[in-house]
């Protein structure tokens, strides 16, 4: 009987100091920030040249090797199968159409078509793959919201980590992130898609800075690498893009 | 000469099991108090992504259990470190665990969700940060020592012993020489 008031005047005090903790530090909010869709009206970053305008002048490359344009044909002297004739080659052909690969073992996503991975259903309010794949050829800032591991890993490229936890737990860091990007700039914000919170975490952190163009990828990281999209996995300080 | 013997016991049991435990655990529970008072929103965030309240119906239940677990934790972790409440500390550190592994269940059950465990806040410890079944494990891991304190209590180190819980009924470590000397 004792332990169990015990076990209530533990809560009730840290119910207490918890409240205390609201009145002088300030409450927290729970909203939900506001995000834009669609790919019109980007604002990107100036010193990032969009894709379909990259083609490097003739001043600037370097010569091509003459063989890289016109490589020698080399004929392969061991044959597919591991050996040098032929036959076996065409053998090894027949015996796979006699023996079919079953259907529960087909990569059914790589028949699925790369329209049907841009297009994919996402939550309502963000970003098909396609229309983040869009934004990301414009030049707009895309900020990574998984954590640091699955970021070194691989992300899109040229973005930018920023958990919304830094901002409780290491402001320097994420304000240094934040201060690399102009608050009229067009922000994605990625995690890993479906149902992750971390997109709409970081974005709620950015808005009540000024950002008003914020948009969220709904579609997953590892849906815009099965997409075969550019990525790049150089580990990084977590710094600006 | 058998409550010399029991008493003898109990001084093994205290300073090999009870304090060690006891400190401990407390202090993993100090350690993710720490990391999650000085977050409470990212916190907050990390509740609701759970999705065992309704953010838009129930976020004002999502704000106070922000604000008022770490500090659960943290009472709860410091009572058990220094072997006051030790019973009480340990239960309620119990309690949680087993609410934690329950939540943490939910999630992974639910495939449509992705949360962060934020069990540590910011930090890691043994897991990775997403829910998965390790943080189930290693709350069930921590989850014995919490029970066994809850049955064998502090130990003769700890400040219950000095702090008026000797005459605590409750307290299966305590036995009385019914000639009057304590054993």
């Amino acid at each position: 009987m004792k332990s169990a008031a015990r076990v209530l005047a533990i809560v009730g005090g840290a119910f207490l100091i918890g409240t205390g903790q609201a009145v002088f530090f300030g409450p927290i909010s729970l909203k939900e920030p506001t995000t834009t869709t669609g790919t019109e009206g980007v604002k990107g970053d100036p010193n990032r040249v969009p894709k379909q305008m990259e083609s490097p002048s003739d001043a600037d490359s370097e010569p091509v090797p003459p063989e890289v344009i016109a490589p020698e044909i080399v004929e392969p002297e061991v044959r597919i199968d591991g050996t040098d004739d032929p036959m076996n080659l065409e053998s090894a052909v027949k015996e796979a159409i006699a023996d079919p690969i079953p259907d529960d073992v087909l990569p059914t996503a790589a028949f699925a078509g790369i329209d049907d991975l841009l297009d994919a259903p996402v939550p309502e309010g963000t970003l098909t793959l396609r229309e983040s794949k869009s934004l990301w050829d414009q030049g707009a800032y895309f900020i990574d919201a998984r954590h640091q591991e699955e970021f070194d890993a691989g992300h899109i490229q040229y973005a930018a980590l920023l958990l919304a936890q830094w901002f409780d737990t290491d402001p320097d860091r994420a304000f240094a992130v934040t201060d690399s990007i102009p608050t009229d700039a067009t922000i994605v914000i990625y995690c890993v898609g479906g149902e992750c919170d971390a997109s709409k975490n970081t974005a709620a952190w950015l808005e009540p800075l000024g950002y008003t163009d914020l948009r969220i990828m709904g579609a997953g990281y590892e849906h815009w690498v099965e997409a075969g999209f550019e990525t790049e996995t150089t580990p990084t300080d977590g710094g600006a893009p | 000469m058998s409550n010399q013997k029991s008493g003898a016991m109990a001084w093994v049991e205290s300073i090999l099991l009870q304090f060690p435990i006891r400190v401990a655990l407390g202090g993993v529970f100090i350690f993710a108090a720490y990391n999650k008072i000085g977050g409470v929103q990212s916190f907050a965030n990390a509740i609701k992504g759970f999705k065992i309240l309704d953010a838009e119906t129930h976020g004002h239940l999502i704000i106070s259990a922000a604000y008022t677990m770490p500090w659960v934790e943290m009472i709860a972790g410091v009572l058990l470190v220094l072997g006051l409440w030790t019973r009480a500390s340990a239960a309620v550190i119990s309690l949680m665990l087993v609410a934690f592994i329950a939540a943490l269940i939910h999630v992974i059950m639910d495939e449509t969700i992705s949360a962060d465990c934020s069990c540590f806040g910011d930090m890691q410890f043994v897991c990775e940060p997403g829910v998965s079944w390790c943080q189930v494990v290693r709350n069930g891991v921590l989850l014995i020592p919490a029970m066994y304190l809850v049955w064998r209590q502090g130990g003769k180190l700890a400040l219950d012993q000095v702090c008026g819980s000797k005459t605590d009924p409750d307290d299966p470590t305590w036995t009385v020489d019914r000639s009057g000397g304590q054993a």
